[in-house]
């Protein structure tokens, strides 16, 4: 993506937003009661003018986008192959979901030795089996300090409970 | 209390050595976390946060202090041996230290770079034990009017310095500003964006959007690009740097400090520009003018002295009116908040033993920092071994576990996971991140000031302008502003 293709997306993602909020998540999102007698303060106040400002900075970059750049040059690092780069964050956002909703049910400790486990695996380290003992010892580790040193009740699950 | 009194009770508090070893260990974490390219001192500091939690709030600052300090410093090993600045403070070092290091002169510029930045170590240090208590006690005057303009005057500095575009600057600060409104009203205690969830009416947590801005996006980066960090590391070289040589770059050094002081005592500056600012006045006034940027020693000593100058300086605020002058004091504020202490102007009243305990350990800071980046200097190279896909992995598994520490609460880590995601797309857009953790802080501080203002007045907005100090921050905010708008009309006519 070009700095001129950002800036257009940013631009227009900046103004829709502001429409969005003040058409729709602030006037139902935000209560406020009924008998405030300044404007200035009710609780919608502050989020109003935020949104009329990010409506003014999407305008800005729209404005400032006008001109076609010289430098029409992609910005970040390309990568050899995007779509594997795309399945590759699906993943990510696949290992986040499970390891948050494992989280109450097998523990953290099983939780985050498996997520170790499969981060590793999933950005391809060439080093499976340091990876496999830091997935084991890592999360035990943490969870020796911030349970018997900082006294966190670390959650334990429905299966398996350390002591 | 009289001044000695708080001294004796400042070294009280850190006159043991559970406070020293802390911060030694904290320097050792900085060094490390700073030298390891994708780190970066930020994410250090976010990153130890959660283990201060069992210390001793006095022993769990001077840790996150050590790893700030020690961070910056870090971050100019990779910055010489590599090319890849370990934080964005040590971009100048690279101009310089990197050609040193191509003809075989790393040792040389390493140690140019621990002596330059332990001097401007000491004298921000010394700064900020003479200014803090000064402005905190003229500080003690100010209403909810003059705090509003205060951190108006903060915000319009960070969103214009924080990044090469001022409009993304500015989006950043107003999505934080967004997200900070999540929870209870202040005044009504209605509900805001909370959609009845009950996790949500406090707001978000400040650790788990801070960890999900600053470290997440590094891990789902090397998810997206694995190989992306390879990088060739130099060998350190026979020769290494002397006496003479640090007599010869002293004035350099000294007016780096200086100027990284000045910086770093406005918040919101940071430590970047110092480093710039204070190597291109290396350059104007050395007679080795032509040397610089193909491996002139001077100009490793003015950008370490420039970045380091900052780091003692950008607490006066940070302490004196509780206004984080850059991202990394802005975590280190989590770390006094969690341990029950409000920085600003009421902490030289209430707190004055922590605040002489923090000067005392910050002096013996300039002295561990020698020590530990000697050591470091030698020891750099497995540190850099580490494989980057063992680390991410460890980075994920300590930021879920940090999250979940502070509140004891699942919830936040989703929000992380979430804010990881914001923080990853805001890299890919090149919109930075430290306007909007900045905003996400200030922002309740702001409407806070601005709505008892409101209510003092009845309504009527000329309180905002109602004496000198709000007068003389309007008039910086203004000036700023200018300051910015020129700026940006001078790139924009460059361009054209």
């Amino acid at each position: 993506m070009s700095k001129r293709a950002i800036q257009l997306q940013l631009g227009i993602g900046a103004f829709a937003a502001c429409l969005f909020l003040i058409l729709y998540a602030i006037p139902y999102w935000i209560s406020a009661p009924s008998n405030i007698r300044n404007i200035v303060l009710s609780p919608r106040f502050w989020p109003y003018a935020i949104a009329g400002l990010t409506g003014l900075v999407g305008l800005g970059m729209l404005f400032a986008n006008r001109k076609p750049d010289e430098d029409d040059a992609p910005v970040n690092d390309p990568i050899e192959d995007p779509g594997a780069g795309l399945i590759r964050l699906a993943g990510m956002a696949v290992l986040m979901a499970v390891t948050f909703w494992l989280l109450p049910h097998i523990g953290m400790v099983w939780a985050a030795m498996l997520a170790f486990a499969a981060l590793a695996f999933l950005v391809r380290t060439r080093h499976p089996k340091t990876a496999l003992i830091c997935a084991l010892v890592v999360p035990l580790l943490l969870y020796g300090f911030f349970a018997h040193v900082a006294g966190v009740a670390i959650p334990q699950g429905d299966y398996v409970r350390l002591p | 209390m009289s001044m000695i009194d708080s001294i004796m009770a400042g070294l009280a508090l850190v006159g043991n050595v559970e406070a020293l070893v802390s911060l030694a260990i904290g320097i050792v974490i900085g060094v490390i976390g700073g030298a390891i390219p994708g780190i970066s001192a930020t994410m250090a500091v976010a990153l130890t946060l959660p283990f201060t939690f069992p210390m001793q709030p006095i022993n769990g600052i001077l840790l996150l202090l050590g790893v700030y300090k020690g961070g910056i410093f870090g971050g100019s090993i990779p910055a010489i041996l590599i090319k890849t600045p370990g934080t964005p403070a040590s971009s100048a070092t690279v101009l310089d230290g990197h050609p040193m290091a191509a003809k075989g002169e790393a040792g040389r510029a390493l140690g140019m770079a621990l002596w330059a930045s332990c001097t401007a170590d000491l004298i921000s240090n010394l700064s900020l034990i003479l200014l803090a208590g000064w402005l905190a006690s003229f500080a003690l005057s100010f209403g909810p009017p003059e705090f509003f303009a205060l951190i108006l005057f903060s915000l319009t500095i960070i969103a214009g310095v924080s990044g090469e575009s001022l409009l993304r600057g500015a989006l950043a600060a107003l999505l934080g500003l967004l997200l900070a409104t999540i929870g209870l009203d202040l005044v009504y205690g209605t509900n805001r964006f909370t959609f009845g969830h009950p996790n949500l009416m406090g707001g978000l947590n400040f650790i788990a959007v801070l960890i999900g801005l600053f470290a997440i996006p590094e891990v789902i980066n090397m998810v997206w690009h694995p190989t992306g960090h390879m990088g060739k590391v130099q060998t350190l070289g026979n020769k290494w740097v002397t006496f003479a040589e640090y007599k010869r770059c002293f004035r350099s050094i000294v007016r780096g400090s200086f100027i990284g002081v000045f910086l770093g005592s406005i918040p919101g500056i940071g430590a970047a520009p110092a480093a710039f600012l204070s190597y291109s006045e290396a350059r104007r006034k050395s007679p080795n003018k032509a040397n610089f940027g193909k491996g002139e020693i001077e100009g490793v000593a003015a950008s370490e002295a420039g970045n380091n100058g900052v780091a003692g300086a950008t607490l006066i605020p940070l302490l004196a009116l509780g206004v984080p002058g850059d991202v990394i004091t802005a975590i280190i504020i989590g770390a006094f908040m969690v341990h029950g202490l409000q920085p600003g102007p009421m902490m030289f009243v209430m707190n004055v033993d922590i605040i002489y305990g923090l000067f005392i350990g910050l002096i013996f800071s300039s002295g561990l920092l020698f020590i530990v980046g000697g050591l470091a200097i030698r020891g750099f190279k497995p540190v850099a071994d580490i494989p980057k896909r063992i680390l991410m992995p460890i980075v994920l598994v300590l930021c879920i576990y940090g999250v979940f520490a502070v509140n004891n609460s699942i919830f936040d880590v989703a929000v992380m996971f979430v804010m990881g995601w914001v923080g990853f797309v805001m890299t890919r857009y090149h919109i930075p991140a430290a306007p909007f953790l900045i905003a996400f802080i200030l922002g309740p501080l702001l409407e806070d000031n601005f709505r008892k203002s409101m209510l003092m007045s009845g309504g009527a907005p000329d309180i905002l302008l109602r004496g000198p100090i709000t007068w003389f921050f309007w008039a910086l905010t203004l000036l700023a502003v200018v300051a910015i708008a020129r700026g940006t009309l001078d790139k924009a006519r460059e361009k054209s």
